[in-house]
């Protein structure tokens, strides 16, 4: 248990400020929060509420106005774009509402791809894409292209993209957004199963209250603030207790 | 295994292979076909005019270079006496008089076999020979050649490499020989007609449709005068001071040593010379004119002649053009005039360098054009993909590593053309040289591999650069807003 409580991502006093014209919006204002490992985690919040700029930060995508962001001890917003692109490829994978696949490569290469950036040999990455589209249940659609795959299966690939490269992190922006609700909670309980198994720390962004109920924590953020912290974690573990 | 186990163990460190950042970059060439071909043409079209210019430049100076060849090579000298004010005796070549122009009061300086020997202390000095020549009148039958004969040493005559074709070189000292060059035979006149068999059928279309007088030149005895003012005189009927008809010279049989190689059409060094040893024909000057006065030879300032024959010019090889200027200072210096190729070469490189210049500089127009095109195309390129281009920097693409496969993209682009392009170059390469064929023989296109190669890497290196400004658009593209971009 103790091990699982050791922090991965800790954010202190996080501020976002755009400038619009000669307004000033806050997108994220004041946000303390602490991610254990192995934590399935969902930030939800409506429209504007600042939640997918909370991940966008998270994921070193955007600078922070102000305040800390570190991962796995590191601090993001002190790294110039090469480190961040560097921290990305060996601390995360991400998983996105429009799927993102390359329509020119077929499910398995789009699997391999992130691994070709880290130098993997063609045999090795193919055959991991290869192990990676099985677990998620994509057998017998490994060479069609993304146009060929209806939306819950284009969003397996993307799962087993953001998983292949082992990551310590996993972000998900509205990962079912794009889905109809039967796909949407196959592709929940799926993206839970495997992060649960592979002991991996997943953050996901939505604004269904329904889906964010999957996660063993939820973080409700309003107006750039986080407002309320679920823990269905407890809850379980006082039901299953 | 291993690979695997490396694979992994430095995940770390480990960025894209070039390998798989190439492959990237062809296949989304390869994608939007249509496209690169068109881009590619660009290149083409600019690579082969850039090219095909160049080698018309560099054909013109070939060309101007053989014809230097053929007027005596690169490293030779002449040499001539300095008459001080006098004017030269001999030769009848125009001769260039910097640093003699003040030898109104000078002594004349004269090639002897003292100043020969000097010559040939010279450092880089290969050879060193006296050349006597005179003009004398030959005969065979009704065939006739007024022709200059010229006697050189035995060592410069073995060492200018002379092509023979049947006998030898002349022997040294004894009999007088002569060495026939393959264009003498065109010179024979018919003596009663005037007419020259040669000149008369010249076939400008086919130069080796000719006709030549009926002269055996190795086989049939040959008679040579040589007081030809005695000949013309008693010829003409002309009388001496005392008014008493001039008789007729006394003809001599010389016999031929040699026939150099060649057509009687081929243009070379020496090929219209009549070569013999110059000791024996100083012998047999000496002998024509006892008491006499040589013609051609320079006299004293009462009028008499010297003891001593002097020589007309001096033939001087150097080892390496480098040193020609060199030794020619070295000889000014001594008091005489030298000259050599190497200014006529000089003017014509300088010459041939602004064609090419010019030349050059008309087909960059056109490479200048297809580096815009390559420019468009990889800008097009990138509008079209920043969403692909966002995805890969957020999946931990190196910015280095997009900026590379940009430019490899627009890099593979100058190969194609290039390469291309060069096949092009050489095909109306062939065409011209076809055409002009009938005034340049040896070709006026000329592609080097030197050309190939700089053609290759220039077209490489101006794609890249023309692709570098989109492929850094590409690097700074802010992931964030390339994904959005739907």
């Amino acid at each position: 248990m103790a091990q699982e409580r050791e922090p991965v991502i800790q954010v202190k006093n996080l501020y976002k400020i755009y400038r619009v014209g000669h307004n000033k919006v806050r997108a994220l204002n004041g946000v303390d929060l602490e991610i254990y490992r192995g934590e399935f985690c969902s930030i939800v919040g409506t429209s504007g509420s600042g939640k997918s700029t909370m991940l966008n930060m998270l994921a070193g995508l955007e600078k922070p106005t102000k305040g800390e962001v570190i991962i796995s001890g590191e601090h993001l917003e002190r790294m110039n774009e090469n480190q961040l692109v560097k921290f990305r490829r060996e601390h995360v994978g991400f998983i996105f509402q429009s799927f993102n696949l390359l329509g020119t490569m077929n499910a398995k290469e789009n699997v391999a791809l992130p691994l070709t950036f880290r130098g993997v040999p063609k045999k090795v990455r193919l055959d991991k894409a290869d192990k990676m589209l099985d677990l998620v249940g994509l057998r017998r659609h490994k060479t069609h292209r993304p146009n060929e795959m209806s939306g819950g299966q284009q969003q397996r690939v993307g799962v087993a993209r953001a998983l292949v490269v082992d990551p310590e992190i996993i972000f998900a922006d509205e990962p079912t957004g794009n889905l109809d609700s039967n796909t949407s909670a196959e592709v929940m309980e799926l993206m839970k199963k495997i992060v649960r198994e592979q002991n991996q720390t997943l953050v996901m962004v939505t604004h269904d209250n329904h889906l964010a109920g999957f996660a063993d924590r939820i973080f409700h953020i309003i107006d750039g603030k986080i407002v309320k912290i679920e823990d269905n974690w407890k809850n379980r573990e006082v039901a299953e207790g | 295994m291993e690979e695997m186990e490396e694979a992994q163990g430095g995940e770390e460190e480990r960025s894209m292979s070039v390998k798989d950042l190439l492959k990237m970059s062809l296949s989304s060439l390869w994608r939007r076909k249509l496209r690169t071909i068109l881009t590619v043409l660009g290149v083409v079209i600019g690579t082969a005019s850039i090219v095909v210019m160049i080698s018309l430049g560099l054909g013109l100076n070939k060309a101007s270079m053989e014809q230097i060849e053929q007027y005596g090579g690169l490293t030779t000298i002449t040499v001539y006496s300095n008459e001080g004010g006098y004017g030269y005796y001999g030769g009848g070549m125009a001769v260039s008089v910097d640093g003699s122009s003040d030898s109104e009061s000078q002594e004349p300086v004269r090639i002897d076999d003292a100043a020969i020997e000097q010559f040939k202390h010279m450092e880089h000095v290969e050879v060193a020979s006296p050349v006597l020549s005179t003009w004398v009148l030959l005969r065979q039958g009704v065939w006739e050649n007024s022709a200059s004969i010229r006697g050189m040493s035995r060592e410069a005559l073995e060492k200018m490499d002379l092509d023979i074709a049947e006998g030898s070189l002349p022997e040294e000292g004894g009999e007088l020989q002569f060495f026939y060059g393959n264009t003498v035979i065109t010179d024979f006149y018919n003596s009663k007609t005037g007419q020259n068999p040669f000149y008369e059928n010249y076939d400008y279309e086919n130069q080796d449709n000719y006709t030549l007088a009926d002269v055996d030149l190795m086989n049939s005895p040959m008679f040579v005068i040589f007081d030809t003012d005695a000949y013309y005189n008693s010829q003409y009927g002309g009388t001496d001071e005392n008014g008493a008809p001039i008789p007729a010279p006394k003809k001599y049989m010389v016999p031929a040593c040699g026939l150099m190689a060649g057509k009687p059409t081929e243009w070379g060094e020496n090929a219209n010379s009549i070569l013999c040893d110059v000791e024996a024909l100083k012998a047999q000057l000496k002998k024509v004119f006892k008491g006499k006065a040589i013609p051609g030879q320079p006299t004293s300032k009462s009028g008499k002649p010297y003891k001593e024959i002097y020589y007309n010019q001096a033939y001087i090889r150097v080892d390496d053009m480098n040193y020609v200027t060199e030794v020619q200072d070295q000889i000014r210096a001594l008091g005489f005039q030298a000259e050599s190729n190497v200014e006529w070469m000089n003017q014509v490189q300088e010459q041939s360098r602004s064609i090419q210049m010019a030349l050059g500089g008309i087909g960059a127009v056109s490479l200048f054009v297809a580096a815009i095109g390559i420019a468009n195309t990889m800008m097009m390129s990138i509008y079209e993909r920043t969403k692909e281009i966002g995805i890969m920097k957020v999946l931990g693409c190196d910015m280095r590593a997009i900026r590379n496969m940009f430019l490899a993209e627009a890099g593979f682009i100058g190969l194609i053309g290039g390469t291309v392009g060069l096949m092009l170059s050489y095909g109306i390469s062939a065409i011209i040289n076809f055409v002009t064929k009938a005034t340049y023989a040896s070709g006026i296109s000329y592609i080097p591999v030197v050309l190939v190669l700089l053609a290759m890497i220039f077209a490489v290196f101006m794609g890249m650069l023309a692709g570098l400004f989109p492929a850094l658009r590409a690097m700074r593209l802010s992931a964030l807003a390339a994904i959005r971009n739907e």
